[in-house]
């Protein structure tokens, strides 16, 4: 029900979006506040990797009162980050959105487990999620192991699982993971299931806009997804000063972050960017893995339609 | 550093002054060491005690006014809890709750989605506290769907009332502001007991950062709190409010002390920790704050726990120092002082011992040690002055006496021949003598001339040593010469001195000789042996041999009127003989091993073609030789002879 509420707010933004209209002005919202997960597309900003390729873009942060959602919703952005699952359960509500640039090679996605023990063994536990999404890999991997788990929704952080009101969160390898090692967690091969390890290996951040807007403003799509990956690369190359650039941004927003957790959250970023069979950053959507998340999705009733990859790429 | 250690080498009151002193510093410093170690233990006692006791009363003013916060809660989900069935009585007792706790921030009293289906999904009575300002509102929407936050979340799957973590408040831009609030919360239940709802008070934490920041017992101690996830919420260090926890540091750089201390607030219990903040050795006092979650702790570094301790030391220190030097300076003059008696008794014996024994000792008029040194010293020199005056006349007497027996040894060996060859006008006649004496004078003789174409020759050794034998040796040469110049035969030479020496011989002294007389043209020899060494012959071709003797006879001066026999040998032309006293035979090294028959044989042999003065040189020789550096034992006289 919450879901359907945010397709909608963003459906009604997408169909809002020509109403921007400079001829190289490209609004560009990540998914999240401020952190290391967007790196690439700071420093590209920061480095005139987009001014170089023409472009005016803008890096507008969802706040608390103004998600990535709302903010698409109020026509206010033309790009944002989506991750695959997320992209496909919009296009198949029938909003058609086109992929102009892959940035995750892997999956994030771990359950981390309050006591020290494997979580496919505590079946009918309390598992937290995040009220937004960004659940159906471990949703589709509960009911394919009848595990039962009791789903807790929650906005964000990591307080329930440290007071003890849930035994298990999912959790972003790149985020939560380190927040609760930094709360004093011991984080272990036992408690922490990576959906990566066990056949649930599917892709996750990419930049996405509508096709309609691809088809308008193609040469302006490619241009920013080849200035973000160019800022990608740049950042594989120069963590530090990527950091620090990552860092101004943190300290703008006034997130409640600090450097090392942008560092190992950067590191592991980087780490998921590279295909784990080429060990190369490839910057290119899988279709074998689309095929499995569509597999996994339509198993557990998520799709109506298959979400074939050629409606995610651009043709 | 060398003219130091040359200058205390010199000084014996430096030396001591030094040693005293250091003697003293070491009694001091294990004194002050015991001292300071045992202050130490109390001070940091007393530190914790102090610190202890400073956190125990933060935490119960803390915990006062949480209880308050929780008791007003408790109060309001009491009239909740009888008035489910009116769901807007539920926005005047969220505001209410404001009205009565001026200090409360907000309250929410949250129902589940649909819990009242004419409310819709969304039912929250949230009151705000704006500067005294209190706005009631529904605070759910899509936008803020209430059920999925913490707060609300916390007492529902706890099931129980519990405290959130502390968050920093949005303000109405919906920039992060950094108020911190936290909110208490409780279960709401319908009368089955059902889970219904939340209800939630929010209370700014501003004045707790306040109260447990001001918590300062030493200059740079400073007081932090962190919550469930170690989260720091009260800390010196602004940036790492909200932004870092305890265990951050630990996760580039890994400290298991950290850590522990980390661990053990978490788990709300109270203890202290020795770590190292920034380099520097601290003690961290924590607490839990009541049943929070949350723990409030000081952060003591030990260098200023013991910057009161530290001073003292350092004073003391200084003032040891000081003392010590002070001391070593009057130990020095006090030392100095007291040895300057020693100090002139030095020159004084300096000058002494220049040669100056007459100089005579001021009286320093001490009783002590340093006097009866004094005094010992000045009867030593006294002492020292009549010995050399008696050694100066023992000296003077003992060279008289020595000039007289050099005189008397002189008169003595002119008594015997000494010039050789002994008779140049001959050429069968090869005679070599030597005599030295054992002292000045000595007891031996030997005597030869020619008389009537008949060598008359003589070997003695008179009993004793020294002065008296060499008297007794000059009469019986004498004796020897008078009789033997009268044409006797040996044994009437040797019965003629036997008599007058037997007269009168008070002393029992006596001699013992060999008497020869050699005919010269037919080398037949008449010899008496009167208790003397027999003489060794050596005939050309054989080897050496001791000349058979028949009668010994007895030494001269024993007793009057003995008969003496005579023996005689017929030819001894050609032959090598060698008379000696025992000062040959029995010449002793210093092991006293005797120079021995055997080795004069084996020589006699060996020399029997060498002339007689070569003879008598090369046994002179050997027996120097066997000495090996010990002096003469005895006279030693020998005397070599052959008739060509």
């Amino acid at each position: 029900m919450n879901r359907n509420l945010h397709f909608l707010f963003l459906l009604g933004s997408l169909l809002l979006l020509p109403a921007i209209s400079q001829a190289q002005k490209i609004i560009f919202t990540p998914q999240w506040t401020p952190q290391a997960q967007f790196a690439g597309y700071y420093v590209a900003q920061d480095k005139g990797f987009y001014r170089e390729a023409g472009l005016d873009v803008d890096i507008v942060h969802p706040s608390a009162s103004q998600s990535a959602l709302s903010r698409i919703a109020r026509n206010e952005s033309h790009a944002t980050t989506l991750m695959l699952p997320q992209a496909m359960e919009i296009i198949d509500n029938g909003i058609q959105l086109v992929n102009i640039l892959q940035t995750s090679m892997n999956s994030g996605l771990v359950i981390v487990s309050r006591k020290n023990e494997d979580p496919l063994k505590q079946k009918g536990m309390r598992v937290g999620a995040w009220s937004v999404g960004f659940d159906q890999l471990p949703l589709s991997m509960s009911i394919k192991e009848n595990l039962g788990y009791q789903w807790i929704r929650f906005v964000s952080g990591i307080n329930l699982l440290l007071s003890g009101a849930i035994d298990a969160t999912v959790a972003m390898s790149y985020n939560e993971y380190y927040q609760l090692v930094q709360a004093g967690m011991e984080l272990t091969d036992t408690n922490v299931y990576r959906f990566c390890d066990h056949g649930y290996n599917v892709q996750e951040d990419g930049v996405y806009v509508t096709r309609e807007y691809y088809e308008k403003n193609r040469d302006k799509a490619i241009k920013f997804a080849e200035a973000s990956r160019r800022g990608w690369e740049w950042a594989a190359e120069h963590p530090e000063e990527t950091l620090d650039i990552v860092m101004e941004y943190v300290r703008e927003y006034r997130v409640d972050t600090n450097r090392t957790l942008q560092k190992l959250m950067l590191d592991e970023i980087l780490r998921l960017q590279l295909d784990r069979e080429s060990g190369q950053r490839e910057f290119r959507l899988r279709p074998d893995m689309v095929t499995l998340m569509n597999q996994l999705m339509i198993e557990n009733q998520m799709l109506i339609n298959e979400v074939k990859y050629e409606d995610l790429i651009a043709l | 550093m060398n003219r130091i250690m040359r200058y205390l080498r010199k000084s014996l009151s430096a030396r001591l002054s030094l040693w005293v002193v250091c003697f003293a510093t070491l009694v001091f410093m294990v004194t002050l060491g015991i001292m300071f170690v045992q202050s130490r233990k109390a001070v940091r006692q007393e530190a914790f005690s102090g610190a202890e006791q400073v956190l125990d009363n933060t935490v119960q003013r803390v915990q006062s006014i949480l209880n308050r916060v929780e008791m007003a809660a408790d109060q309001t989900a009491w009239l909740v809890a009888r008035h489910l069935r009116t769901p807007d009585s539920m926005y005047v007792y969220s505001r209410h709750i404001l009205v009565n706790n001026p200090d409360l921030n907000g309250c929410s009293i949250a129902f589940e989605p649909y819990h009242y289906p004419e409310k819709g999904k969304y039912f929250s009575a949230f009151s705000l506290n704006e500067d005294g300002k209190i706005s009631t509102t529904q605070e759910g929407n899509p936008t803020y769907e209430y059920f999925y936050m913490d707060w609300y979340q916390l007492p529902k799957l706890l099931d129980r009332p519990c405290w959130t973590e502390p968050f920093a408040d949005y303000n109405p831009a919906g920039i992060y502001s950094k108020e911190m609030i936290a909110s208490y919360c409780q279960p709401i239940r319908d009368k089955e007991g059902n889970y219904i709802g939340t209800l939630s008070v929010d209370i700014s934490l501003n004045w707790l950062s306040e109260t447990i920041s001001a918590v300062k017992p030493y200059p740079h101690s400073y007081s932090i709190m962190t919550g469930l996830g170690g989260t720091f919420f009260v800390h010196p260090d602004s940036t790492k409010l909200f932004y870092q926890t305890i265990f951050t540091e630990t996760l580039e750089h890994p400290d298991p002390a950290r850590t522990r201390l980390g661990h053990a607030m978490q788990r709300c219990e109270a203890g202290r920790q020795q770590l190292k903040i920034n380099g520097e050795k601290c003690y961290v006092f924590y607490k839990p704050l009541g049943d929070t979650g949350w723990s409030a702790a000081i952060v003591c570094p030990e260098s200023d726990i013991f910057a009161g301790l530290n001073r003292l030391q350092r004073g003391i220190l200084l003032v040891l120092l000081l003392g010590i030097l002070l001391m070593l300076f009057v130990c020095s003059r006090i030392v100095s002082r007291e040895m300057k008696p020693l100090q002139q008794l030095t020159r004084q014996i300096e000058i002494i011992s220049a040669g100056h024994l007459d100089k005579k000792l001021p009286d320093n008029g001490r009783i002590d040690e340093l006097g009866r040194l004094y005094q010992s010293f000045s009867g030593m020199q006294q002492s020292l002055v009549n010995y050399i005056d008696e050694m100066k006349q023992t000296t003077a007497a003992k060279a008289a006496i020595e000039n007289e027996l050099k005189v008397a040894s002189d008169i003595q060996m002119s008594m015997v021949p000494r010039i050789f060859p002994a008779f140049p006008n001959r050429q069968d006649i090869d005679l070599y003598a030597s005599m030295t004496p054992a002292k000045e004078v000595g007891g031996d003789l030997y005597d030869y001339f020619v008389q009537n174409e008949k060598l008359y020759f003589c070997v003695g050794d008179v009993s004793g040593k020294g002065v008296p034998a060499s008297l007794f040796m000059a009469v019986t040469r004498n004796l020897f010469r008078i009789f033997a110049q009268q044409g006797h035969s040996p044994e009437s030479i040797a019965t003629g001195i036997n008599r007058f020496l037997s007269q009168d011989n008070n002393q029992l002294m006596f001699v013992t000789m060999f008497i020869g007389q050699l005919d010269l043209q037919t080398g037949h020899m008449d010899f008496c042996n009167c208790g003397h060494n027999p003489p060794v012959i050596v005939t050309p071709g054989e080897p050496a041999r001791f000349m058979p003797v028949k009668y010994a006879n007895q030494p001269l001066g024993i007793m009057e009127g003995m008969p003496f026999q005579g023996e005689s040998l017929e030819q001894t032309r050609g032959s090598l003989f060698l008379f000696y006293t025992d000062g040959l035979n029995e010449a002793e090294n210093p092991d006293h091993d005797q120079f021995g028959d055997d080795a004069i044989l084996e020589m006699m042999t060996q020399l029997s073609q060498l002339p007689s003065d070569l003879v008598i040189a090369q046994l002179k020789a050997a027996v120097e030789k066997h000495r090996n550096g010990a002096a003469p034992n005895d006279d030693l006289t020998l005397v070599a002879l052959r008739l060509l």
